[in-house]
């Protein structure tokens, strides 16, 4: 990886800042900054997930316009191939996917197409859950991939959480851990100590703080009461660069802001999870007039995501970032009758970044060889997950998802 | 604190009682330490009345319920029942934690909480998840027998656990595993094979709309093989069997002394083995507690300020030390996010405590919930003035008010440079006394020694 975390911290933080945080608490932010240069070894990428809440009709997202088939079962719902993004003469984008039309072309988007699982429920709870638990066979598991992979890199001095929920929904159970706490926050001011009265002396306090050879428990908490100090004054520091950058006014939009602050101020978190939908059953779930809610949700995912692509990539950052979107499931081919669609089987699935190799993924399920007319996964979403979690993250998979995935070759690292 | 570390290995002197003397008087440090352990911190008036008791007597206080508690404890389940959700059967709990006359068994019964973790997300019923810890409590200073034997039929622990139909011709192992692996035995102490029997003694018992039933035919009847022992044995066999094994009370004396005593050491065997000997004859949990409560090493450096508060026990000792009342609703949602959702422990192992509780992320948000709590504003409005406080026990100059509230929330037992610093602000020109004295207030419950318990 050419661009280091030192670089990235030079270019992000004056040489003022830098003094006050040296003015701040010497002789623990000098060992604090010396287990920053020893974390060189965790590859410094970082891991964001968009949940699609819902159950996203793939179909009408990554549209083979020119399969005969895809017009057939879709009398009201088909798109047409004039208003399509074309990636090939079978393939294009949904209409209101212009900005990840262009994000394909820039090499900073792959499809993976044909996931799902094997025996898949298509009950919304129950589906969703799978894909949180990466543990379809395991109807109890009670931890999710990602609280298990934030348990299998914690170390019980640890000072910075290695993942966290951005969103006003409650925590995905994808993030349950056994042992971590794994922080939900709304916006960046969650994770920034609120001026108080007091918060001087508590300063001036902070400052005096030295280590105590007998009492570790001590120790931990006033390292990481430093560490409160300069990570919430990152986070600050941060908020200027990232304002500046244009976003659209989506919700999705500004939680991606936040991660980008967070990213920016460089606080030690590997893995965000974000979503779009509202929980719950989740808007992406459309029984009928599916058409012009699909289309919103489409437009707010794509121009999302490629605003907080490009604000990244010009501050250099894009290299360090992994994008995937998921969903609990596909839809089924053939609309139901009430201009919607009924709960399927596979879907494609979104990578962004700045190290992907780009283009397609896998070949494009039939059409006509459905299961129970929906249609039929090729590639076990745990393949994905393995490969972000070994190939990106520099992870364990075999100790996450408790089995060795054959990895995609989809990244260029 | 005189240190005597080479006695605290001889279990003899270790679980003697403590005796005040030259070198370990009885002073304010102990009686906090006391209160934080045994309850959820205390008032001013606590920490005299205590220096008064002696240690003795404050100790049979907190372990024998004053005549009112019953009473109080009846008029809360009535409390609760009237409510019908989760929300606020945690605002009833931690409201119950605060005004307590008997807050050790508030204490244990959240001990039991995270031991017997249920998680009402995944039970879905709050009038069970609220039979669940009255369960809890009833037996939170009694018998941990009558408590393993109310927790394997419980109904919200068999729905948590999947375990809701416990068939002959599939026995479920999600329960059995949960009793012997995390309830009383430990990981790694039995085989699949006396797992799987165990499943098949429970068989018959299921939950059929919310309530335990049991279905005679469904019942295996054939012999089993549980931990050595052979035989046609039901539910009850195993449990006693289970209870029979010594692993059972070292593990349970282990998990109450990280608890009470200290998360920093893991104990030898030889101080553990006299407290599980006498605790495997009657599973009585209130003997074990007063053990641990009385005895030398609970007052010793050993356990000084080794553990760290948990998020319950970090805001409740503010609100007790600051002798107000506070939306208990509100401060549930905040310590979820601090990771103490009440009703909610993460997984069957409940939270794991300790240093996990720490990081930087939870030390801006305790930094804030204590800010939130002391502003006199917003969402906890007025209620906690450490002013009114210091005042009503007649420290009304800013200097004796600052040594007041030193003393009260950390005994001024803290590190001589902290100390200077803190002392050393200067009041403004013109700054209002009570403003002044709340910063002041805020700056010494935001320090890490104020963090453990």
């Amino acid at each position: 990886m050419s661009y280091t975390r030192r670089d990235f911290l030079k270019a992000t933080l004056s040489a003022t800042t830098m003094l006050s945080f040296t003015s701040l608490a010497p002789d623990l932010l000098v060992r604090a900054a010396g287990t920053d240069i020893a974390r060189q070894d965790d590859r410094d990428t970082v891991l964001v997930i968009v949940q699609m809440s819902g159950g996203n009709d793939g179909l009408n997202t990554v549209v083979p316009y020119a399969d005969d088939e895809y017009a057939r079962n879709r009398p009201t719902l088909r798109l047409h191939p004039e208003d399509i993004h074309k990636i090939n003469s079978y393939l294009g984008f949904h209409p209101r996917m212009e900005a990840f039309s262009r994000l394909y072309k820039e090499g900073h988007l792959c499809i993976v197409q044909g996931i799902g699982y094997p025996n898949s429920d298509r009950s919304h709870d129950i589906a969703m859950r799978h894909w949180h638990t990466a543990k379809p066979e395991n109807p109890n598991c009670q931890t999710g991939w990602l609280g298990r992979a934030a348990d299998s890199v914690w170390h019980t001095n640890q000072k910075d959480m290695p993942a966290i929920f951005v969103g006003p929904i409650v925590q995905p159970f994808g993030m349950r851990a056994e042992h971590v706490i794994i922080p939900s926050i709304q916006s960046p001011d969650d994770l920034t100590i609120d001026p108080a009265p007091g918060d001087s002396q508590q300063k001036q306090a902070v400052k005096s703080f030295r280590e105590d050879k007998d009492n570790s428990l001590l120790n931990h908490l006033r390292d990481c009461t430093v560490n409160a100090h300069t990570n919430s004054q990152r986070i600050e520091v941060a908020a200027k660069a990232t304002n500046k950058a244009e976003y659209p006014t989506f919700r999705l939009a500004e939680t991606l802001r936040t991660v980008a602050q967070l990213i920016r101020a460089d606080v030690g978190i590997r893995i965000f999870f974000t979503e779009l939908g509202g929980g719950g059953i989740g808007g992406f779930d459309n029984h009928a007039n599916q058409l012009g809610n699909h289309c919103a949700l489409l437009g707010q995912l794509s121009e999302s995501l490629a605003a907080f692509i490009h604000d990244l990539k010009k501050d250099k950052l894009l290299d360090r970032i992994l994008v995937m979107t998921i969903s609990e499931f596909g839809r089924t081919v053939k609309e139901n009758g009430r201009r919607g669609t009924g709960h399927g089987v596979a879907a494609p699935i979104f990578i962004a970044g700045g190290k992907l190799k780009g283009g397609l993924v896998g070949s494009h399920p039939s059409l006509t060889d459905l299961d129970n007319g929906a249609m039929k996964f090729h590639t076990d979403f745990r393949r994905v997950y393995s490969t972000v979690l070994d190939k990106w993250l520099g992870f364990e998979s075999q100790a996450i998802l408790d089995r060795q995935f054959q990895s995609l070759d989809i990244l260029n690292v | 604190m005189a240190v005597h570390f080479e006695k605290l290995r001889d279990p003899g002197w270790a679980w003697a009682a403590y005796e005040p003397d030259v070198e370990r008087p009885w002073n304010l440090a102990r009686a906090g330490h006391l209160y934080r352990r045994a309850a959820f911190g205390a008032g001013w008036q606590q920490l005299q009345q205590a220096l008064s008791d002696g240690p003795q007597r404050t100790i049979d206080k907190l372990l024998r319920p004053q005549s009112e508690a019953a009473q109080f404890n009846r008029t809360y389940d009535e409390y609760e029942t009237a409510t019908g959700s989760m929300d606020q059967l945690r605002a009833w709990w931690l409201r119950r934690m605060i005004q307590t006359p008997h807050p050790l068994l508030e204490k244990m019964t959240l001990f039991w909480h995270s031991h017997f973790a249920t998680n009402a997300a995944e039970v879905k019923n709050a009038r069970l998840m609220q039979q669940h810890v009255r369960l809890l409590r009833s037996q939170a200073l009694g018998s941990f027998r009558t408590l393993l034997e109310g927790i394997s039929q419980d109904p919200a622990v068999l729905l948590w656990l999947g375990a809701e139909a416990n068939r002959k011709a599939r026995p479920n192992e999600n329960l059995a595993r949960a009793i012997i692996e995390n309830f009383t035995l430990g990981p790694d102490r039995c085989t699949e094979d006396d797992i799987r029997d165990t499943a098949r003694a429970f068989t018959g018992w299921f939950i059929l709309r919310s309530n335990l039933r049991y279905i005679p035919r469904e019942h295996d009847e054939n012999e089993k093989q549980i931990l050595g022992r052979k035989g046609n044995f039901t539910r009850d066999d195993v449990l006693r069997i289970i209870l029979e094994q010594p692993a059972t009370s070292r593990r349970i004396v282990r998990k109450l002394y990280r608890w009470l005593i200290s998360e920093t050491d893991q104990p030898d065997e030889t101080l553990i083995s006299p407290l599980a000997e006498s605790f495997a004859d009657d599973y009585n949990v209130r003997n074990l507690v007063e053990k641990m409560l009385r005895s030398n090493l609970f007052f010793s450096p050993a356990a000084y300020r080794r553990r760290i508060k948990c998020p319950a026990e970090f805001a409740i000792g503010i609100v007790k030390a600051m002798e107000g009342s506070i939306s208990t609703t509100q401060l549930a949602n905040d310590l979820a996010d601090l990771g103490q959702n009440l009703y909610n422990p993460p997984t069957i192992k409940g939270w794991a405590g300790g240093k996990h509780w720490i990081n930087s992320t939870a030390m801006v948000a305790r930094q804030n919930l204590a800010s939130a709590l002391l502003r006199g504003s917003d969402q906890y409005g007025n209620k906690l003035n450490p002013w009114t406080v210091a005042q009503r026990h007649r420290y009304d100059t800013p200097e004796s008010a600052r040594q007041f509230l030193l003393d009260l929330f950390l005994q001024s037992d803290l590190d001589s440079d902290v100390h200077n610093v803190l002392l050393k602000t200067h009041r403004r020109q013109n700054e209002d006394l009570g403003v002044l004295i709340r910063s002041f207030a805020y700056a010494i419950i935001t320090l890490p020694e104020f963090q453990l318990a």
